[in-house]
């Protein structure tokens, strides 16, 4: 045990003391928030303003199309139709001439078959939908007045049937739409954290037993410990060293989460109330409410347990596997054949999650979260929406027992395979190591 | 001090044999020559006295007690591949290594200090391992090795890879500490490099072990009774008789120097005063097998 706990902190220490280390844990959160603005900057930077002249012998349209900042409607003379069209190759800053039938008899449908829009350029497919929309919404407008009917009485008509649910179980009660979507949410966080945990780390343990083959100082430790030990020490180690970079990014989400709303309360203070905000801001808070209500609603000292306990065991897990790995070839590249293993099963567990977190509680959702192989994302991924208990616990045994007993094979992997140097093993000699 | 008895060792469930009824006796105090070609058993065998593997069958102990691992603490071992931890200071190896023996950092930094002064490196403590030459992490391997005090001191190749003043400096170090009463085994496949070293030698060739013994009785079982001469001033007449009597070889005529062969398995009193008449004896000794030639000849025996 003094031994694990040595070489624990020889791994924590020299993997915390490198700069790489240091540079990319300030530096990731930076990155991700930079990597967000430069998607949110390319999706800006690849909208082009849209002028569209417009023709219209309806005389229904004239005020109503209202240009926006990617749009514009520019209204020209029934008359000069002619000399629009023919001239429309040369004029560069226009986009197409959208010509509006009249209307005739009423005839709604008239209008719209005659009516065209003629392209100079490509038009983009967002912008199309959007006169599109904004053509449909006069049209259905002018149509409602024509009918002679208010407008609140199509709302009314169109009101869907809002059925109330109600359940006699606690257990299995209802959730709103808002209630699935927190859950939802909340569920692919846990398990996207546990994914990326399982997979960012443990190929770190196999680099570190790697490194060690590479280094031969392998031989001198394990003429002083036991591989297991050394094992053991080297994925606690890690285990220590991914905790610390959790809890810097952690501290430094919730620093930038009071650096941000400091500022943004200051900078809504200076805005003039506008009606509008107000009711955007109501909005806004009955969201807040009702989606800290769902969260507190759950039953967080059970989520945490379970979700700690399933990344835990599922990092030990595979990080054992991987240590068995790094222990089994010679270098990095030799490595990839080996680490599908690892990676498979966590992927169906993670596209398996997507797929069934409809229905989390469906017999798919059910054997994803029982099988040790995808119980750990697969499990986090259900947890918020309530598992009953017998199954985390079913879970949870069958988890221990197969983290025991890949621990015990890739001890075993392991033992043989670090002083064996100079050659890939294959499936059949690792096979043999096994046995012996 | 260590005594194997018939350790048997295979892999690839018992496809390739790596030792075969091996036993051997190593005296307190001494140096023991483990030596044999590559692939003998040799290492095989190290790693067993270390834990690393077990034997498959045969015992072995340390000053009378069966191999456990409290014995671990009592080792020290120099592998054939060397490897230290390049990213990390010399002095953190060190204390690292050190504790993993079981010492208590200041027992591990109390040691160092003694090894630095000797070696002559104490300016070297906080630098990297990647900063040093290949010369210096040879030195600290070393160190790394002998750190917790070993009463047996166990060393695969130990001049492989060192250039010759190191290599030198860490012989002087071992019969330093030979005197200090360690036990060493020197393991190797280049037998003329630890040959008058050692005390005792076992030679070892596909798992089975030939010969073992002290290196004089070793050598006394394989001399063939050779005798090498060199004459001045010698008396050619003289000389043509005393071939008849004798039988000569390797004989060359260089500078008025006349040096030869002989194989005399009689009295050799008689063989120098029959000389002494032919001319001036410059030089007169028996021919003794270096560890090379009984390692062929034993192997060629079997």
């Amino acid at each position: 045990m003094k031994n694990i706990l040595l070489i624990t902190k020889r791994e924590f220490l020299t993997q915390v003391k490198k700069k790489s280390f240091i540079i990319l844990t300030i530096l990731a959160p930076l990155l991700v928030i930079a990597f967000g603005a430069f998607i949110a900057f390319m999706l800006k930077a690849n909208e082009t303003e849209t002028t569209i002249n417009v023709i219209d012998k309806s005389k229904l349209f004239q005020k109503e199309l209202k240009s926006d900042e990617n749009l514009k409607y520019i209204y020209v003379p029934e008359n000069s139709e002619k000399q629009m069209i023919s001239g429309l190759k040369e004029m560069e800053g226009t986009t197409g001439l959208l010509i509006i039938a009249p209307l005739i008899n009423q005839n709604f449908d008239e209008l719209e078959k005659n009516s065209k829009l003629i392209l100079n350029n490509k038009i983009g497919f967002e912008t199309k939908q959007q006169i599109i929309s904004d053509l449909s919404e006069i049209i259905r407008k002018e149509k409602i007045h024509a009918l002679n009917i208010q407008e609140d009485q199509i709302i009314n008509l169109d009101k869907k049937f809002d059925l109330k649910t109600e359940s006699i179980s606690e257990d299995s009660k209802v959730d709103s739409d808002m209630d699935f979507g927190v859950k939802y949410v909340l569920g692919m966080i846990l398990m996207y954290a546990t994914f990326m945990f399982i997979i960012i780390y443990g190929v770190r343990v196999m680099r570190s037993v790697l490194e060690e083959k590479n280094n031969r100082v392998v031989e001198i430790i394990i003429s002083s410990v036991k591989p297991f030990e050394l094992m053991m020490g080297k994925i606690l180690g890690v285990t220590f060293v991914a905790l610390t970079q959790f809890v810097v990014w952690i501290t430094m989400a919730v620093f930038g989460a009071i650096f941000l709303n400091t500022g943004f309360a200051a900078m809504k203070n200076q805005i003039p109330k506008g009606s509008e905000e107000m009711v955007d801001k109501m909005d806004f808070q009955q969201i807040a409410t009702e989606v800290s209500h769902t969260l507190l609603e759950m039953n967080f000292p059970l989520i945490i347990i379970v979700f700690i306990f399933f990344f835990l065991f599922g990092y030990i897990f595979y990080s054992s596997m991987y240590a068995a790995i790094g222990s089994a070839v010679d270098n990095e590249t030799e490595t990839q054949q080996f680490t599908l293993f690892a990676i498979i099963p966590l992927m169906i567990g993670v596209y398996g999650s997507f797929t069934t977190i409809n229905n989390p509680d469906g017999p798919m959702g059910f054997w994803l979260s029982i099988i040790p192989f995808t119980s750990p994302v697969a499990m986090v991924a259900r947890i918020p929406f309530g598992v009953p208990v017998w199954q985390i616990l079913l879970s949870m045994f069958l988890l221990i027992i197969s983290t025991i007993l890949m621990i015990y094979v890739a001890g075993k992997i392991y033992r043989v395979g670090i002083l064996m140097y100079g050659n890939k093993a294959s499936f059949k000699e690792i096979w043999k190591w096994l046995k012996n | 001090m260590l005594i194997a008895e018939n350790v048997t060792k295979t892999y690839n469930s018992g496809q390739k044999t790596a030792l075969s009824n091996f036993s051997i006796d190593v005296p307190k105090g001494s140096i023991y020559g483990l030596l044999g070609p590559n692939g003998a058993g040799k290492t095989s065998f190290i790693r067993i006295i270390n834990q690393i593997t077990q034997a498959d069958s045969g015992e072995v102990y340390i000053d009378g007690e069966k191999l456990k691992n409290s014995h671990i603490q009592d080792i020290g071992y120099m592998p054939e591949e060397r490897g230290l931890y390049k990213n990390m200071t010399v002095g953190d190896q060190l204390l690292y290594f050190g504790e993993l023996k079981g010492m208590t950092k200041n027992q591990a930094l109390h040691e160092a200090k003694y090894w630095f002064e000797q070696l002559n490196i104490d300016q070297w403590w906080k630098k990297k391992l990647s900063e040093l030459s290949k010369g210096m992490a040879q030195k600290i391997q070393f160190v790394v090795t002998v750190l917790h005090q070993p009463k047996l001191l166990i060393l695969d190749e130990p001049f492989s890879g060192f250039d010759p003043v190191n290599a030198n400096l860490i012989k002087d170090q071992i019969l330093n500490l030979k005197a200090k009463g360690t036990t060493i085994i020197l393991s190797t496949h280049r037998m003329e490099s630890v040959e008058e070293m050692c005390d005792y030698v076992a030679l070892i060739n596909n798992s089975k072990k030939i010969i073992d013994g002290k290196v004089f009785d070793v050598r006394e079982k394989f001399k063939k009774n050779i005798f090498g001469v060199t004459l001045s001033n010698a008396n050619e007449e003289l000389f043509h008789v005393f071939q008849k009597n004798y039988k000569i070889e390797a004989l060359k005529n260089e500078n008025s120097l006349l040096s030869f062969e002989i194989k005399n398995n009689q009295n050799q009193n008689q063989l120098l005063s029959d000389l002494m008449k032919i001319g001036n004896i410059r030089s007169f000794d028996e021919k003794i097998p270096s560890m090379n030639e009984v390692f062929i000849n034993a192997v060629s025996e079997n």
